[in-house]
């Protein structure tokens, strides 16, 4: 059973890699867009875990991601999408 | 687009601490309500919320132990209490509304390009006749008609489009560029080629015809240069028939031309008082409303300054205003100095040679001379040229064929 249940994502992958499918909407993966180091779109979020303006934390489906810089804000924020913009200087998955 | 919707609509910019700020954020999203230009000011959080949201935020906060201070009111919704106690703004901007609606219903200008041959006067008269002119409903105008009348009243417009750009006519015309066939019928029996100067023949060369002189010779004015009437000949020499042509060749005779002009000895210059009025129009169209006024000076000029503004030339409503100012002059009589005269007459000199080489014609010498008296100064000599010559006459004489051949 737990062998399963270890095996079950990577077969999952193994079997989206096949067909090709995006991993954003079937893993539910995070989905970071970034242009250059101002601008930043993030998808796939659950929600903001922590916000100040050295660091804005996110929580996904799997993991966190953590945005990392000067003057962080966020440009816009709803159920689907968030733009962070400031000088990121990193982009850390924990 | 985005910015004129969220100004109609109406928002707020909030500030919020408390709790847990970061889950407020989340709750909201979850809602569906849209938050932006999130920024981080000490311990608060400073963002954008719309009216509408804004007003589903209490049980959000409160679950979330978040306090929410509105810090500025933007939008439409927030402006019209305070814009409805100005009455009579409000009563300007429905009527300028109105306005512009109304206006936007009529043709307030007409534009044509692409007219060559046709002036824009044949055209205003055409548009006239057809009942097209400024200040006609839109409704009233059939664009396809009008296309299809300006073909068939100009033959020589190949191609036309009308369109309306605004307020505006647009008419786009293309004439035929091919030259008009302008042969004129030739006369039967053919045609000779005349000398127009007496002179002396410098170069020749003979397209259709047989020529009658050669380089060198010297002509007089009706000399016949190149006969119409070929001979064909038998093998023994002898004339078997003629065959009429329409002489045709490149020839240039050198003659002189005499040359006079003449220039009174006085001038009258104006010399402005510096007294000046000035009086304001408005014009509607082709009408002008001024107030009305006395003859202002007993002798003065008028400049007309007018201005429409941009708004209202880019939607092509023809109202404009200005002033007329009115200069009082003096008009004060001087006489031309030798330099001055030389000068204006050397000036009407050269503007008789530049028309004489655009006709073609070489100039090779020139002996002018001015001459002044009390009257006038006088500019006379003569202008040795190299000029093109030939004018066609019919062949006059006996047993011309009424074919082009005999």
């Amino acid at each position: 059973m737990r062998k399963k249940q270890t095996e079950g994502p990577s077969r999952r992958e193994a079997i989206i890699d096949s067909l090709s499918l995006p991993k954003d909407i079937l893993l539910g993966a995070l989905r970071v867009t970034l242009t250059g180091s101002q601008e930043a779109w993030v998808e796939n979020y659950k929600g903001i875990l922590e916000y100040t303006e050295c660091q804005i934390l996110l929580q996904g489906k799997n993991c966190q991601v953590c945005f990392e810089g000067q003057r962080l804000s966020i440009e816009y924020y709803t159920n689907e999408d968030m733009k962070i913009s400031g000088c990121i200087r990193c982009v850390r998955y924990q | 687009m985005l910015r004129i919707l969220q100004f109609l609509k109406g928002y707020v910019r909030m500030k919020i601490w408390g709790v847990s700020p970061e889950r407020f954020l989340n709750l909201c999203s979850n809602k569906n309500l849209l938050l932006w230009d999130i920024s981080k000011d000490g311990d608060a959080y400073i963002m954008c919320i719309s009216l509408k949201a804004f007003l589903q935020l209490r049980p959000i906060a409160r679950k979330t132990g978040v306090r929410v201070v509105v810090l500025q009111r933007y939008g439409l919704p927030f402006l019209l209490p305070g814009l409805l106690k100005r009455k009579i703004f409000v009563a300007g901007l429905v009527l300028c509304i109105l306005f512009w609606m109304v206006s936007y219903s009529f043709v307030w200008d007409i534009s044509l390009e692409g007219n060559y041959q046709i002036t824009q006067e044949v055209f205003s008269d055409f548009l006239a006749s057809q009942e097209i002119h400024v200040g006609m409903r839109k409704t009233e105008l059939d664009i396809g008609a009008l296309e299809k009348e300006i073909r068939r009243a100009f033959p020589e417009i190949t191609w036309t489009s009308a369109r309306l750009s605004g307020t505006r006519l647009e008419i786009s015309v293309k004439e035929n560029d091919a030259p008009v066939d302008t042969e004129t019928e030739k006369p039967a029996g053919g045609q000779n080629l005349v000398s127009e100067y007496a002179g002396v023949i410098t170069s020749m060369i003979v397209r259709n015809g047989v020529p009658m002189v050669k380089i060198g010779d010297i002509v007089e004015e009706g000399t016949l240069l190149v006969e119409g009437r070929v001979p064909i000949y038998n093998e023994d020499a002898t004339v078997r028939e003629y065959i009429y042509v329409a002489a045709d060749a490149d020839i240039t005779v050198e003659h002189s031309i005499t040359y006079q002009d003449s220039l009174p000895a006085c001038y009258i210059q104006k010399v402005y008082t510096g007294r000046e009025s000035a009086r304001s129009f408005l014009r509607l169209g082709s009408r002008e409303l001024k107030l009305p006024r006395e003859r202002p000076y007993l002798v003065y000029d008028t400049v007309i300054s007018g201005h429409t503004p941009l708004i209202l030339e880019k939607l092509s409503v023809p109202i404009s205003w200005g002033q007329y100012t009115y200069r009082e002059y003096m008009n004060v009589e001087h006489a031309y100095t030798p330099e001055q005269a030389e000068n204006l007459l050397a000036e009407k000199e050269l503007q008789f040679l530049a028309t004489l080489e655009e006709k073609g014609v070489h100039i090779i010498e020139k002996d002018v001379k001015i001459e002044g008296n009390s009257q006038c100064w006088t500019m006379e000599g003569w202008i040795l040229v190299d000029q093109p010559t030939g004018r066609l006459t019919p062949i006059a004489g006996e047993n011309v064929p009424a074919e082009g051949t005999e």
